[in-house]
Protein backbone atom coordinates (compact mmCIF):
# COMPACT_ATOMS: atom_id res chain seq x y z
CA UNK A 1 0.00 0.00 0.00
CA UNK A 2 1.23 3.19 -0.82
CA UNK A 3 1.73 6.30 1.05
CA UNK A 4 -0.96 9.01 0.51
CA UNK A 5 0.45 11.42 3.11
CA UNK A 6 3.90 11.59 4.00
CA UNK A 7 4.84 14.41 7.02
CA UNK A 8 8.23 14.45 8.31
CA UNK A 9 9.57 16.33 11.28
CA UNK A 10 6.57 18.62 10.60
CA UNK A 11 6.45 22.07 13.74
CA UNK A 12 3.86 25.09 13.83
CA UNK A 13 4.55 27.41 16.09
CA UNK A 14 2.00 30.52 16.55
CA UNK A 15 3.36 33.55 18.57
CA UNK A 16 4.50 31.68 21.60
CA UNK A 17 2.22 28.29 21.21
CA UNK A 18 3.85 25.20 19.60
CA UNK A 19 0.89 23.62 17.63
CA UNK A 20 3.10 21.14 16.49
CA UNK A 21 6.10 19.86 17.39
CA UNK A 22 7.96 18.25 15.40
CA UNK A 23 5.95 15.17 14.29
CA UNK A 24 6.48 12.72 11.47
CA UNK A 25 4.63 10.17 9.99
CA UNK A 26 2.74 8.67 7.04
CA UNK A 27 -0.94 7.48 5.89
CA UNK A 28 -1.74 4.39 4.06
CA UNK A 29 -4.06 4.59 0.91
CA UNK A 30 -7.25 4.06 0.95
CA UNK A 31 -7.85 3.29 4.42
CA UNK A 32 -9.83 4.95 7.03
CA UNK A 33 -7.42 7.12 9.69
CA UNK A 34 -8.21 8.46 12.85
CA UNK A 35 -7.02 11.31 13.88
CA UNK A 36 -7.31 11.46 17.91
CA UNK A 37 -6.65 14.01 20.38
CA UNK A 38 -7.58 16.49 22.99
CA UNK A 39 -9.08 19.81 22.36
CA UNK A 40 -5.89 22.38 21.25
CA UNK A 41 -3.96 18.96 20.51
CA UNK A 42 -3.17 20.52 16.85
CA UNK A 43 -5.33 18.25 14.67
CA UNK A 44 -7.23 20.80 13.01
CA UNK A 45 -3.83 22.68 12.57
CA UNK A 46 -2.08 19.70 11.10
CA UNK A 47 -5.24 19.23 8.55
CA UNK A 48 -5.11 22.65 7.33
CA UNK A 49 -1.54 22.42 6.82
CA UNK A 50 -1.99 19.32 4.74
CA UNK A 51 -4.65 21.21 2.53
CA UNK A 52 -2.28 23.63 2.35
CA UNK A 53 -4.68 26.36 3.97
CA UNK A 54 -2.02 27.00 6.54
CA UNK A 55 1.78 27.21 6.46
CA UNK A 56 4.26 24.99 8.29
CA UNK A 57 7.09 26.51 10.14
CA UNK A 58 9.22 23.61 10.08
CA UNK A 59 9.41 20.03 8.28
CA UNK A 60 8.01 18.59 5.08
CA UNK A 61 4.72 17.36 3.75
CA UNK A 62 3.54 15.79 0.86
CA UNK A 63 0.34 14.72 -0.08
CA UNK A 64 0.10 12.50 -3.46
CA UNK A 65 3.53 12.66 -3.26
CA UNK A 66 3.94 16.56 -3.89
CA UNK A 67 3.50 19.58 -1.93
CA UNK A 68 -0.12 20.78 -0.83
CA UNK A 69 0.62 24.39 -1.20
CA UNK A 70 -0.82 26.13 -4.41
CA UNK A 71 -0.58 22.86 -5.97
CA UNK A 72 -3.98 22.56 -8.21
CA UNK A 73 -2.94 18.42 -8.91
CA UNK A 74 -3.43 17.76 -5.49
CA UNK A 75 -5.72 20.62 -4.43
CA UNK A 76 -8.35 19.15 -6.81
CA UNK A 77 -7.94 15.24 -4.82
CA UNK A 78 -8.89 16.39 -1.44
CA UNK A 79 -11.79 17.48 0.36
CA UNK A 80 -11.89 19.22 3.49
CA UNK A 81 -14.61 19.30 6.19
CA UNK A 82 -14.36 21.05 8.67
CA UNK A 83 -16.96 21.93 11.37
CA UNK A 84 -15.75 25.96 11.11
CA UNK A 85 -16.41 25.69 7.93
CA UNK A 86 -18.01 29.44 6.45
CA UNK A 87 -19.95 29.63 3.92
CA UNK A 88 -21.05 33.04 1.82
CA UNK A 89 -24.24 34.66 3.16
CA UNK A 90 -26.09 35.14 0.23
CA UNK A 91 -25.81 30.75 -0.87
CA UNK A 92 -28.55 28.54 -0.30
CA UNK A 93 -28.43 25.07 0.55
CA UNK A 94 -28.62 24.05 -3.24
CA UNK A 95 -26.42 26.62 -4.04
CA UNK A 96 -23.44 25.44 -2.13
CA UNK A 97 -24.32 22.04 -3.97
CA UNK A 98 -24.42 23.50 -7.00
CA UNK A 99 -20.52 24.90 -6.12
CA UNK A 100 -19.38 21.66 -4.57
CA UNK A 101 -20.32 20.00 -7.98
CA UNK A 102 -17.95 22.67 -9.70
CA UNK A 103 -14.82 22.07 -7.89
CA UNK A 104 -15.09 18.74 -7.24
CA UNK A 105 -14.11 16.28 -10.64
CA UNK A 106 -15.67 12.89 -8.89
CA UNK A 107 -18.42 15.16 -7.33
CA UNK A 108 -21.83 12.51 -7.50
CA UNK A 109 -24.87 14.32 -8.00
CA UNK A 110 -27.21 11.00 -7.19
CA UNK A 111 -25.39 10.42 -4.16
CA UNK A 112 -25.41 14.04 -3.29
CA UNK A 113 -29.26 14.22 -3.35
CA UNK A 114 -29.93 10.83 -1.73
CA UNK A 115 -27.82 12.32 1.37
CA UNK A 116 -30.07 15.72 1.32
CA UNK A 117 -33.02 13.57 2.13
CA UNK A 118 -31.14 11.21 4.74
CA UNK A 119 -30.28 14.14 6.58
CA UNK A 120 -33.52 16.27 5.31
CA UNK A 121 -31.57 19.31 4.53
CA UNK A 122 -33.62 21.94 3.31
CA UNK A 123 -32.95 22.70 -0.42
CA UNK A 124 -34.24 26.23 -0.50
CA UNK A 125 -32.94 27.57 2.70
CA UNK A 126 -30.27 30.36 3.07
CA UNK A 127 -27.22 28.64 5.26
CA UNK A 128 -27.12 31.50 7.65
CA UNK A 129 -30.80 30.13 8.80
CA UNK A 130 -29.37 26.72 8.91
CA UNK A 131 -29.22 25.36 12.59
CA UNK A 132 -26.25 24.23 13.69
CA UNK A 133 -26.82 20.49 13.05
CA UNK A 134 -28.32 20.98 9.69
CA UNK A 135 -24.55 23.13 9.04
CA UNK A 136 -23.09 20.23 9.67
CA UNK A 137 -25.12 17.63 8.30
CA UNK A 138 -24.48 20.56 4.78
CA UNK A 139 -20.49 19.42 5.47
CA UNK A 140 -21.43 16.25 5.68
CA UNK A 141 -23.30 15.56 2.12
CA UNK A 142 -20.34 17.61 0.46
CA UNK A 143 -17.86 15.40 2.33
CA UNK A 144 -19.17 12.51 1.39
CA UNK A 145 -20.13 13.56 -2.32
CA UNK A 146 -17.46 14.79 -3.40
CA UNK A 147 -15.60 10.86 -3.56
CA UNK A 148 -12.15 12.85 -3.44
CA UNK A 149 -9.51 9.99 -3.08
CA UNK A 150 -8.41 11.88 0.46
CA UNK A 151 -10.99 13.46 2.28
CA UNK A 152 -10.44 15.02 5.74
CA UNK A 153 -13.51 15.12 8.61
CA UNK A 154 -12.66 17.33 11.31
CA UNK A 155 -15.24 17.35 14.05
CA UNK A 156 -17.95 17.03 11.28
CA UNK A 157 -20.57 16.74 13.69
CA UNK A 158 -20.87 19.48 15.93
CA UNK A 159 -24.74 19.78 16.39
CA UNK A 160 -26.00 16.44 15.28
CA UNK A 161 -28.29 13.85 17.24
CA UNK A 162 -27.20 10.26 17.64
CA UNK A 163 -29.20 9.42 14.42
CA UNK A 164 -27.97 11.57 12.27
CA UNK A 165 -24.35 10.44 13.49
CA UNK A 166 -25.99 7.12 12.82
CA UNK A 167 -26.41 7.48 9.41
CA UNK A 168 -22.78 9.67 8.91
CA UNK A 169 -21.18 6.13 9.74
CA UNK A 170 -23.21 3.83 7.67
CA UNK A 171 -23.58 6.39 4.75
CA UNK A 172 -19.33 6.73 5.05
CA UNK A 173 -18.82 2.61 5.20
CA UNK A 174 -20.91 2.06 2.71
CA UNK A 175 -19.54 4.17 0.13
CA UNK A 176 -16.10 4.04 1.26
CA UNK A 177 -16.39 -0.24 0.65
CA UNK A 178 -17.90 0.94 -2.87
CA UNK A 179 -15.48 3.44 -3.80
CA UNK A 180 -12.35 2.89 -1.80
CA UNK A 181 -10.59 6.34 -1.08
CA UNK A 182 -8.27 7.96 1.83
CA UNK A 183 -10.19 9.41 4.91
CA UNK A 184 -8.67 11.24 7.63
CA UNK A 185 -11.75 11.92 10.90
CA UNK A 186 -10.83 13.58 13.26
CA UNK A 187 -13.49 13.25 16.59
CA UNK A 188 -14.07 13.48 20.08
CA UNK A 189 -16.72 10.87 19.93
CA UNK A 190 -14.08 7.71 19.87
CA UNK A 191 -16.26 4.94 20.96
CA UNK A 192 -18.72 5.71 17.91
CA UNK A 193 -15.80 5.82 15.79
CA UNK A 194 -13.73 2.83 17.29
CA UNK A 195 -15.26 0.54 14.88
CA UNK A 196 -14.52 2.53 11.98
CA UNK A 197 -11.17 3.26 12.39
CA UNK A 198 -8.52 1.26 11.10
CA UNK A 199 -5.55 3.14 11.46
CA UNK A 200 -5.08 5.63 14.42
CA UNK A 201 -2.99 8.50 14.92
CA UNK A 202 -3.51 10.52 18.24
CA UNK A 203 -2.07 13.79 19.02
CA UNK A 204 -1.18 15.87 22.48
CA UNK A 205 0.02 18.63 22.64
CA UNK A 206 1.35 18.79 19.49
CA UNK A 207 3.16 15.46 19.59
CA UNK A 208 2.53 12.42 18.19
CA UNK A 209 1.75 9.49 21.30
CA UNK A 210 0.08 6.82 18.72
CA UNK A 211 0.57 5.90 15.04
CA UNK A 212 -0.56 2.49 14.78
CA UNK A 213 -3.19 -0.27 13.42
CA UNK A 214 -6.35 0.24 15.66
CA UNK A 215 -6.24 -3.98 15.49
CA UNK A 216 -2.78 -4.06 16.90
CA UNK A 217 -3.90 -1.21 19.42
CA UNK A 218 -6.59 -3.45 20.83
CA UNK A 219 -4.63 -5.89 21.75
CA UNK A 220 -1.89 -3.77 23.10
CA UNK A 221 -3.84 -2.07 25.88
CA UNK A 222 -5.29 -4.01 28.75
CA UNK A 223 -6.63 -3.85 31.97
CA UNK A 224 -5.60 -6.53 34.45
CA UNK A 225 -6.74 -6.57 38.01
CA UNK A 226 -6.37 -8.87 40.90
CA UNK A 227 -3.36 -9.57 43.69
CA UNK A 228 -0.89 -6.63 43.28
CA UNK A 229 2.20 -9.33 43.32
CA UNK A 230 0.34 -10.83 40.76
CA UNK A 231 -0.36 -8.26 38.59
CA UNK A 232 2.91 -7.00 39.06
CA UNK A 233 4.54 -10.14 37.83
CA UNK A 234 1.95 -9.99 34.49
CA UNK A 235 2.53 -6.58 33.52
CA UNK A 236 6.47 -7.02 34.17
CA UNK A 237 6.76 -6.14 30.45
CA UNK A 238 4.74 -3.29 29.95
CA UNK A 239 4.61 0.08 30.20
CA UNK A 240 2.18 1.00 32.70
CA UNK A 241 -0.46 3.63 31.68
CA UNK A 242 -2.77 3.59 35.13
CA UNK A 243 -3.10 2.06 38.61
CA UNK A 244 -5.66 2.27 40.82
CA UNK A 245 -4.92 0.57 44.70
CA UNK A 246 -7.18 -0.62 46.83
CA UNK A 247 -6.07 -3.13 49.92
CA UNK A 248 -4.54 -5.80 48.38
CA UNK A 249 -5.64 -5.35 45.05
CA UNK A 250 -4.26 -3.30 42.26
CA UNK A 251 -6.42 -2.47 38.72
CA UNK A 252 -3.55 -1.64 36.17
CA UNK A 253 -3.94 -0.58 33.01
CA UNK A 254 -1.06 -1.67 30.99
CA UNK A 255 0.66 -1.26 27.20
CA UNK A 256 2.86 -4.18 26.16
CA UNK A 257 2.56 -6.42 23.48
CA UNK A 258 0.14 -8.96 24.83
CA UNK A 259 -0.61 -11.86 22.67
CA UNK A 260 -3.35 -14.23 22.34
CA UNK A 261 -1.40 -16.13 25.02
CA UNK A 262 -2.04 -13.17 27.51
CA UNK A 263 -5.55 -14.33 28.35
CA UNK A 264 -4.01 -17.78 29.45
CA UNK A 265 -1.39 -16.39 31.65
CA UNK A 266 -3.90 -14.36 33.06
CA UNK A 267 -6.15 -16.95 34.04
CA UNK A 268 -2.66 -18.88 35.34
CA UNK A 269 -2.74 -16.11 37.66
CA UNK A 270 -5.57 -15.53 39.01
CA UNK A 271 -6.17 -12.20 37.38
CA UNK A 272 -9.13 -10.90 35.68
CA UNK A 273 -7.77 -9.07 31.92
CA UNK A 274 -10.04 -6.96 30.11
CA UNK A 275 -8.91 -5.46 26.66
CA UNK A 276 -9.43 -1.82 27.11
CA UNK A 277 -11.62 0.04 24.43
CA UNK A 278 -10.05 2.88 22.41
CA UNK A 279 -11.55 5.41 24.32
CA UNK A 280 -9.96 4.14 27.29
CA UNK A 281 -6.86 3.73 25.63
CA UNK A 282 -6.93 7.65 24.37
CA UNK A 283 -7.68 8.56 27.82
CA UNK A 284 -5.21 6.92 29.60
CA UNK A 285 -2.61 7.51 26.89
CA UNK A 286 -3.40 11.40 27.03
CA UNK A 287 -3.42 11.40 30.92
CA UNK A 288 -0.02 9.45 31.33
CA UNK A 289 1.62 12.59 30.06
CA UNK A 290 -0.53 15.20 31.50
CA UNK A 291 0.85 16.57 35.07
CA UNK A 292 -2.11 18.58 35.87
CA UNK A 293 -4.53 15.48 36.27
CA UNK A 294 -5.55 15.21 39.54
CA UNK A 295 -3.99 12.02 41.41
CA UNK A 296 -6.28 10.23 43.74
CA UNK A 297 -4.76 7.98 46.78
CA UNK A 298 -3.14 5.45 45.84
CA UNK A 299 -3.73 5.81 42.23
CA UNK A 300 -0.21 6.65 40.23
CA UNK A 301 0.57 7.34 36.55
CA UNK A 302 3.38 7.15 34.91
CA UNK A 303 5.23 8.70 32.15
CA UNK A 304 4.41 6.79 28.51
CA UNK A 305 6.93 6.33 26.25
CA UNK A 306 6.54 5.89 22.19
CA UNK B 1 -6.97 27.95 -16.65
CA UNK B 2 -9.92 25.42 -16.09
CA UNK B 3 -10.06 26.15 -12.36
CA UNK B 4 -9.84 29.71 -12.81
CA UNK B 5 -13.12 29.32 -15.38
CA UNK B 6 -14.66 27.26 -12.30
CA UNK B 7 -13.98 29.86 -9.83
CA UNK B 8 -15.89 32.39 -11.78
CA UNK B 9 -18.78 30.06 -12.09
CA UNK B 10 -18.17 29.23 -8.68
CA UNK B 11 -19.32 33.04 -7.86
CA UNK B 12 -22.12 32.90 -9.87
CA UNK B 13 -24.18 30.17 -8.02
CA UNK B 14 -25.87 32.33 -6.88
CA UNK B 15 -26.42 34.92 -9.52
CA UNK B 16 -29.77 35.58 -9.12
CA UNK B 17 -28.30 38.01 -5.94
CA UNK B 18 -24.90 38.63 -7.76
CA UNK B 19 -26.34 40.71 -10.50
CA UNK B 20 -30.05 41.35 -8.57
CA UNK B 21 -28.70 43.71 -5.99
CA UNK B 22 -26.12 45.87 -8.19
CA UNK B 23 -28.90 46.72 -10.48
CA UNK B 24 -32.13 46.35 -8.50
CA UNK B 25 -30.48 49.43 -6.67
CA UNK B 26 -30.14 50.98 -9.73
CA UNK B 27 -33.70 50.29 -11.30
CA UNK B 28 -34.80 51.51 -8.32
CA UNK B 29 -32.78 54.80 -7.53
CA UNK B 30 -33.56 55.46 -11.48
CA UNK B 31 -37.40 55.01 -10.81
CA UNK B 32 -37.81 57.49 -7.95
CA UNK B 33 -35.87 60.04 -10.07
CA UNK B 34 -37.41 59.77 -12.96
CA UNK B 35 -40.88 59.59 -11.51
CA UNK B 36 -39.92 62.51 -9.00
CA UNK B 37 -38.57 64.55 -11.81
CA UNK B 38 -42.10 64.09 -13.95
CA UNK B 39 -44.04 65.57 -11.27
CA UNK B 40 -41.77 68.88 -10.19
CA UNK B 41 -39.80 70.65 -12.54
CA UNK B 42 -41.60 71.93 -15.84
CA UNK B 43 -39.68 74.81 -17.14
CA UNK B 44 -37.42 73.72 -20.32
CA UNK B 45 -34.42 74.69 -18.85
CA UNK B 46 -34.73 72.62 -15.77
CA UNK B 47 -32.21 70.43 -16.44
CA UNK B 48 -31.93 67.74 -12.80
CA UNK B 49 -28.72 66.23 -12.60
CA UNK B 50 -28.87 63.11 -9.88
CA UNK B 51 -25.78 61.24 -8.76
CA UNK B 52 -27.83 58.30 -8.53
CA UNK B 53 -24.85 56.03 -10.61
CA UNK B 54 -22.42 55.88 -8.20
CA UNK B 55 -25.10 53.37 -6.49
CA UNK B 56 -24.16 50.34 -8.92
CA UNK B 57 -20.63 51.37 -8.14
CA UNK B 58 -20.97 51.38 -4.04
CA UNK B 59 -22.72 47.86 -4.19
CA UNK B 60 -19.62 46.70 -6.63
CA UNK B 61 -17.46 47.93 -3.96
CA UNK B 62 -19.11 45.96 -1.04
CA UNK B 63 -19.28 42.56 -3.48
CA UNK B 64 -15.60 42.82 -3.91
CA UNK B 65 -14.87 42.73 -0.12
CA UNK B 66 -17.74 40.33 0.66
CA UNK B 67 -15.78 38.28 -2.08
CA UNK B 68 -12.60 37.96 -0.23
CA UNK B 69 -14.39 37.86 3.37
CA UNK B 70 -17.14 35.26 2.48
CA UNK B 71 -16.21 33.82 -0.91
CA UNK B 72 -12.47 33.39 -0.25
CA UNK B 73 -12.65 30.76 2.86
CA UNK B 74 -15.86 29.28 1.07
CA UNK B 75 -13.65 28.45 -2.36
CA UNK B 76 -10.53 27.55 -0.46
CA UNK B 77 -12.39 25.14 1.82
CA UNK B 78 -13.44 23.54 -1.70
CA UNK B 79 -10.00 23.06 -2.36
CA UNK B 80 -9.01 26.08 -4.46
CA UNK B 81 -5.98 27.81 -4.18
CA UNK B 82 -4.99 31.09 -3.94
CA UNK B 83 -3.75 31.36 -7.27
CA UNK B 84 -7.13 30.16 -9.01
CA UNK B 85 -9.28 32.01 -6.80
CA UNK B 86 -7.55 35.38 -7.38
CA UNK B 87 -7.69 34.65 -11.48
CA UNK B 88 -11.02 33.57 -10.83
CA UNK B 89 -11.97 36.99 -9.21
CA UNK B 90 -10.64 38.93 -12.09
CA UNK B 91 -12.01 37.41 -14.60
CA UNK B 92 -15.36 37.77 -12.92
CA UNK B 93 -14.88 41.37 -12.41
CA UNK B 94 -13.82 41.96 -15.92
CA UNK B 95 -16.29 40.59 -17.20
CA UNK B 96 -19.00 42.18 -15.18
CA UNK B 97 -17.35 45.67 -15.45
CA UNK B 98 -17.54 45.41 -19.41
CA UNK B 99 -21.19 43.28 -19.66
CA UNK B 100 -22.25 46.67 -17.51
CA UNK B 101 -20.15 49.33 -19.19
CA UNK B 102 -22.33 48.04 -22.01
CA UNK B 103 -25.38 48.30 -20.19
CA UNK B 104 -24.92 51.68 -18.81
CA UNK B 105 -23.63 53.24 -22.12
CA UNK B 106 -26.48 51.79 -23.99
CA UNK B 107 -29.19 53.41 -21.70
CA UNK B 108 -26.68 57.00 -21.70
CA UNK B 109 -27.57 57.07 -25.24
CA UNK B 110 -30.95 56.13 -24.80
CA UNK B 111 -31.24 59.01 -22.27
CA UNK B 112 -29.78 61.21 -24.51
CA UNK B 113 -32.07 60.24 -27.32
CA UNK B 114 -35.21 60.48 -25.23
CA UNK B 115 -34.16 63.73 -24.18
CA UNK B 116 -33.61 62.58 -20.55
CA UNK B 117 -36.44 60.35 -20.34
CA UNK B 118 -39.10 62.65 -21.22
CA UNK B 119 -38.09 65.36 -18.27
CA UNK B 120 -34.75 66.05 -19.26
CA UNK B 121 -33.07 64.14 -16.71
CA UNK B 122 -29.47 63.03 -16.76
CA UNK B 123 -29.20 60.05 -14.65
CA UNK B 124 -26.71 57.44 -16.91
CA UNK B 125 -24.72 60.53 -18.83
CA UNK B 126 -22.19 62.51 -16.43
CA UNK B 127 -22.92 66.28 -16.13
CA UNK B 128 -18.84 67.19 -16.33
CA UNK B 129 -16.33 65.17 -17.44
CA UNK B 130 -17.50 64.74 -21.07
CA UNK B 131 -15.69 61.81 -22.90
CA UNK B 132 -16.65 62.34 -26.53
CA UNK B 133 -14.84 59.13 -27.95
CA UNK B 134 -16.91 56.07 -27.93
CA UNK B 135 -14.03 53.75 -27.19
CA UNK B 136 -12.95 55.78 -23.90
CA UNK B 137 -16.24 56.31 -23.02
CA UNK B 138 -17.04 53.04 -22.72
CA UNK B 139 -14.38 52.40 -20.73
CA UNK B 140 -15.15 55.20 -18.49
CA UNK B 141 -17.65 53.21 -17.67
CA UNK B 142 -16.32 50.40 -17.23
CA UNK B 143 -12.84 51.60 -15.11
CA UNK B 144 -14.29 52.76 -11.92
CA UNK B 145 -15.77 49.20 -11.51
CA UNK B 146 -12.35 47.70 -11.92
CA UNK B 147 -11.00 50.37 -9.26
CA UNK B 148 -13.37 49.91 -7.00
CA UNK B 149 -12.87 46.32 -6.99
CA UNK B 150 -9.75 46.07 -6.55
CA UNK B 151 -9.18 48.51 -3.87
CA UNK B 152 -12.38 46.36 -2.33
CA UNK B 153 -10.09 43.58 -2.84
CA UNK B 154 -6.78 45.19 -1.36
CA UNK B 155 -8.68 46.55 1.25
CA UNK B 156 -10.26 43.10 2.17
CA UNK B 157 -7.10 41.13 2.25
CA UNK B 158 -5.14 43.52 4.53
CA UNK B 159 -7.80 42.89 6.45
CA UNK B 160 -8.03 39.05 6.20
CA UNK B 161 -3.95 38.82 6.47
CA UNK B 162 -3.14 40.94 9.22
CA UNK B 163 -6.48 41.38 10.99
CA UNK B 164 -7.60 44.42 13.13
CA UNK B 165 -3.80 45.53 13.53
CA UNK B 166 -3.71 45.74 9.85
CA UNK B 167 -6.22 47.53 9.09
CA UNK B 168 -5.35 50.43 11.95
CA UNK B 169 -2.51 50.16 10.52
CA UNK B 170 -3.60 50.93 7.15
CA UNK B 171 -5.90 53.61 7.90
CA UNK B 172 -3.32 54.84 10.16
CA UNK B 173 -0.94 55.89 7.32
CA UNK B 174 -3.60 56.80 5.12
CA UNK B 175 -4.77 59.16 7.37
CA UNK B 176 -1.11 60.41 8.20
CA UNK B 177 -0.57 60.10 4.25
CA UNK B 178 -3.55 62.53 2.99
CA UNK B 179 -3.41 64.92 6.14
CA UNK B 180 0.38 65.66 5.70
CA UNK B 181 -0.65 66.37 2.10
CA UNK B 182 -3.12 68.78 2.53
CA UNK B 183 -0.67 70.75 5.39
CA UNK B 184 1.63 70.78 2.93
CA UNK B 185 -0.47 71.96 0.12
CA UNK B 186 -1.84 74.77 2.61
CA UNK B 187 1.50 75.40 3.78
CA UNK B 188 2.92 76.22 0.49
CA UNK B 189 -0.23 77.73 -1.38
CA UNK B 190 -0.29 74.50 -3.76
CA UNK B 191 -4.58 74.58 -3.93
CA UNK B 192 -4.98 76.65 -6.91
CA UNK B 193 -2.42 74.30 -8.79
CA UNK B 194 -4.34 71.35 -7.77
CA UNK B 195 -7.13 72.81 -9.00
CA UNK B 196 -5.95 74.10 -12.07
CA UNK B 197 -4.45 70.55 -12.76
CA UNK B 198 -7.55 68.92 -12.47
CA UNK B 199 -9.78 71.66 -14.13
CA UNK B 200 -6.90 70.79 -16.84
CA UNK B 201 -6.89 67.11 -17.03
CA UNK B 202 -9.57 66.06 -19.75
CA UNK B 203 -12.76 63.77 -18.46
CA UNK B 204 -10.97 60.14 -20.05
CA UNK B 205 -7.80 60.80 -18.05
CA UNK B 206 -10.01 61.28 -14.44
CA UNK B 207 -12.23 57.83 -15.65
CA UNK B 208 -10.14 56.09 -17.59
CA UNK B 209 -6.54 56.86 -17.48
CA UNK B 210 -5.80 57.87 -13.92
CA UNK B 211 -8.29 54.46 -12.57
CA UNK B 212 -5.92 52.17 -14.96
CA UNK B 213 -2.88 53.49 -13.29
CA UNK B 214 -4.27 52.93 -10.13
CA UNK B 215 -6.10 49.26 -10.60
CA UNK B 216 -2.66 47.77 -12.08
CA UNK B 217 -0.51 48.26 -8.92
CA UNK B 218 -3.76 47.44 -6.49
CA UNK B 219 -4.15 43.99 -8.83
CA UNK B 220 -0.60 43.04 -8.49
CA UNK B 221 -0.15 43.97 -4.50
CA UNK B 222 -3.52 41.86 -3.73
CA UNK B 223 -2.05 39.08 -5.69
CA UNK B 224 1.22 39.04 -3.45
CA UNK B 225 -1.19 39.27 -0.06
CA UNK B 226 -3.28 36.43 -1.42
CA UNK B 227 -0.56 34.08 -1.63
CA UNK B 228 0.34 34.03 1.77
CA UNK B 229 -3.61 34.59 3.27
CA UNK B 230 -5.02 32.27 5.32
CA UNK B 231 -9.13 31.53 4.69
Amino acid sequence: MSAVIAVTDLTKRYRGVTALDGISFSLAENRIHGLLGRNGAGKTTLMQILTGQHFATSGQVSVFGQHPYENEQVLARMSFIKESQTYPTNLRVTHVLRAARLVYPSWNEEFAQRLVEVFQLPRGRNVRKLSRGMLSALGIVVGLASRAPLTFFDEPYLGLDAVARQHFYDHLLADYTEHPRTIVLSTHLIDEVSDLIEHVLLLDRGRLLLDVEAEALRGQVVTVSGPVAAVQEFARTGTELHRASLGGTTRLTVRGDFGPAAQDRARALGLVLEASSLQDIVVRLSTATDSSTPTPAGVTSEETIR
Amino acid sequence: MNRTLIVARLQFVAWCSVVGWPWGILMLSFLINVALFSTIGDSEDFEPRTGGLVSIYIVMFIASINAITQDFPFALGLGVSRRSFYLGNVLNYAGQAISYAAVLYLLAVIEEATDGWGVNLLFFGLPFLVVDNPVLRFLSFALPFLLLGFVGIAIALVFKRWGVNGMLTLSTTALAGLGGLVVLANWRGWWSVIGGWLADQPGWALLVGWPALLTLPLAGISYLIIRRATP
